[in-house]
């Protein structure tokens, strides 16, 4: 799977890290340019995403709505979007651009970016799921996780 | 033996890290790391990343644990040739002698550096590393001295990002004074073992221990190093690559396994390699190794003599499956492949055989060789690769550091 992310804090526009409070996830490593990390587990789960030539900030899956419709994971198997099952949620395909992601604690670089598909919940809101793949062995070694995300382009 | 040369050593800063910073300028500053092609050992990092204690040849979990904030990039040799090559042809626009040693390590002769940047040797030195650093993106360290051991002793004291130059016999035994033995390219741990208990334990210690004393020592090597820190020239910059003594291709399969089909599929990915660099250096073989690493830790080793001498497929691929139906403990998991093309000669002039067969046509290698040369390097491949769908669907393991021609080292 993938419980994180980081993109370079260059590539988001400054009005979407107004609207959203992104300044709280800034992050810098050693000498180099920050970043914005964006975790499961932070308080308000997000993605960046690229939809319909569109960057934006959404949701990252369900998490914690109990109540939803929306299954209650942040990613989606594509084995199961293939097998029809999230089809009633009438999923559309989006890109989560992104520079590194992050597995089990391990930062690994990303070319361009992973898959994902979103869904609308009862209010109308989207929520984006992260798409995942059995791992290649490369992927499950470094990061000893047998999912990984499906990337655009490239995969490692 | 020559005394007045003025030999260059360059050597990129952590250059695989570099590499990938250049086509990735986020990774600027931050500490990196590069993965080997199985996910699993660090085998480059950047000067961060060392700053935290990792070190070269660990594997990913320990690093992690030193600096959880790294980043882990898989290595593309094929990125990282491009940019050596380009290096390499920066630095043949300023010397006519350069030896190609390893993909991030040049010597040259630097006697024209002066000339060229018309200044004096060190200001030449930097322009040149300015140069590099602004036209490829890459940070190098150099080192200038009379002789090839002292401009890498030289280089390895200005790193990263120095230039210094040797050329005085005071500076020489000012940088020398109080240097460890074991800075010397060539003395490891045994040598510097045998050196101490003769009371030598710096690099100004050795240059003026008794030359004989340390032929007996630490072998012709040894006084080969002696002549060097003392300023006289003895290894000659190799503009070509030296004969080898034998060409092997192989290393880790992956995930360990015991499954034949899988395995041979290895195998015989491995001989194309092999025939592809004894096709690039022109020689053939007389006799084939195959070294099997099992995953419980014992390896065995075997070798069949060829019937002539050949670079060729079909004669190389059958002798590896005898030697693996010889050798293949049933069930045991395998991690480890090595095919070692042994007694090598230049095709040219090779000795001919009683059992060599007369070619009547074309032979699979040469119609692989000629479909290859126009849709890319191993676009035909054996059909017994096959059970290798994973390795197939990864290019980078199509590419390794020992796919980079003409280097003098490794």
């Amino acid at each position: 799977m993938c419980a994180g992310l980081a993109v370079e804090r260059r590539a988001i526009p400054d009005e979407l890290v107004e609207k959203y409070h992104l300044h709280d996830r800034l992050v810098t490593r050693g000498d180099g340019p920050p970043e914005i990390q964006f975790h499961f587990r932070a308080k308000v789960p997000l993605l960046p995403v690229q939809h319909a030539n569109q960057f934006d900030i959404f949701l990252w899956g369900n998490r914690d709505d109990k109540k939803s419709k929306l299954p209650r994971t942040g990613w989606c198997k594509i084995e199961s979007l293939e097998a029809g099952k999230w089809k009633y949620l009438h999923p559309v395909e989006v890109e989560i651009p992104c520079s590194y992601g992050l597995e089990k604690g391990v930062w690994f670089q990303v070319q361009e970016g992973f898959k994902g598909i979103m869904v609308n919940d009862e209010k109308g809101i989207p929520h984006v799921y992260m798409l995942t793949q059995p791992a290649s062995h490369y992927y499950e070694v470094m990061t000893r996780h047998d999912r990984e995300p499906v990337f655009i382009g490239k995969s490692i | 033996m020559k005394k007045g040369s003025i030999i260059a050593h360059l050597d990129a800063d952590c250059f695989y890290v570099s590499c990938e910073r250049i086509r990735n300028a986020g990774l600027k500053g931050k500490p990196v790391g590069v993965l080997g092609n199985q996910g699993a050992c660090i085998i480059a990092k950047s000067y961060e990343l060392r700053a935290k204690g990792v070190a070269t040849g660990i594997p990913i979990w320990d690093a992690h644990r030193l600096c959880p904030e790294a980043i882990y990039v898989k290595r593309d040799f094929q990125w990282y040739e491009v940019l050596s090559r380009l290096m390499l042809d920066l630095i043949k626009t300023y010397s006519l002698t350069v030896e190609y040693y390893s993909i991030d390590e040049l010597f040259f002769d630097a006697s024209l550096l002066p000339i060229a940047f018309q200044s004096s040797m060190l200001d030449a030195a930097k322009a040149l590393q300015q140069r590099i650093l602004k036209e490829i993106g890459l940070p190098v360290t150099i080192g200038i001295a009379e002789t090839k051991l002292l401009a890498k002793l030289a280089s390895d004291t200005a790193k990263p990002f120095g230039c210094t130059v040797w050329l005085n016999p005071e500076d020489r035994k000012a940088l020398l004074k109080e240097k460890p033995v074991s800075d010397i390219t060539g003395i490891a741990k045994r040598r510097e073992k045998t050196l101490q208990s003769y009371g030598i334990y710096t690099c100004d210690q050795f240059v003026a221990a008794d030359r004989k004393l340390i032929r007996k020592l630490v072998t012709k090597m040894g006084e080969d190093m002696w002549w060097e820190l003392n300023g006289i020239s003895v290894l000659p910059l190799q503009t070509e690559r030296p004969p080898h003594k034998m060409v092997a291709r192989g290393g880790s399969i992956g995930a360990a396994s015991a499954d034949r089909l899988r395995i041979e599929g290895w195998l015989i990915r491995n001989v194309e390699r092999l025939v592809d660099a004894l096709d690039h250096y022109g020689y053939v073989a007389d006799q084939l190794g195959l070294y099997l690493g099992y995953k419980e830790g014992f390896g065995s080793y075997g070798s069949t003599n060829l019937l002539a001498p050949t670079a060729l497929f079909e004669d190389l691929a059958p002798a590896v499956r005898a030697l693996f139906d010889y050798a293949f403990h049933e069930g045991k998991k395998i991690h480890y492949i090595h095919i070692i093309a042994e007694h090598l000669q230049f095709k040219d002039h090779a000795q001919r055989s009683l059992f060599e067969k007369e070619k009547t046509r074309p032979t699979q290698t040469a119609i692989m060789r000629q479909v290859n040369a126009s849709a890319g390097r191993f676009a035909v491949r054996s059909a017994a690769t096959l059970p290798l769908p994973d390795i197939y669907s990864d290019i980078a393991n199509d590419y390794d550091i020992c796919d980079v021609y003409g280097k003098s080292c490794f």
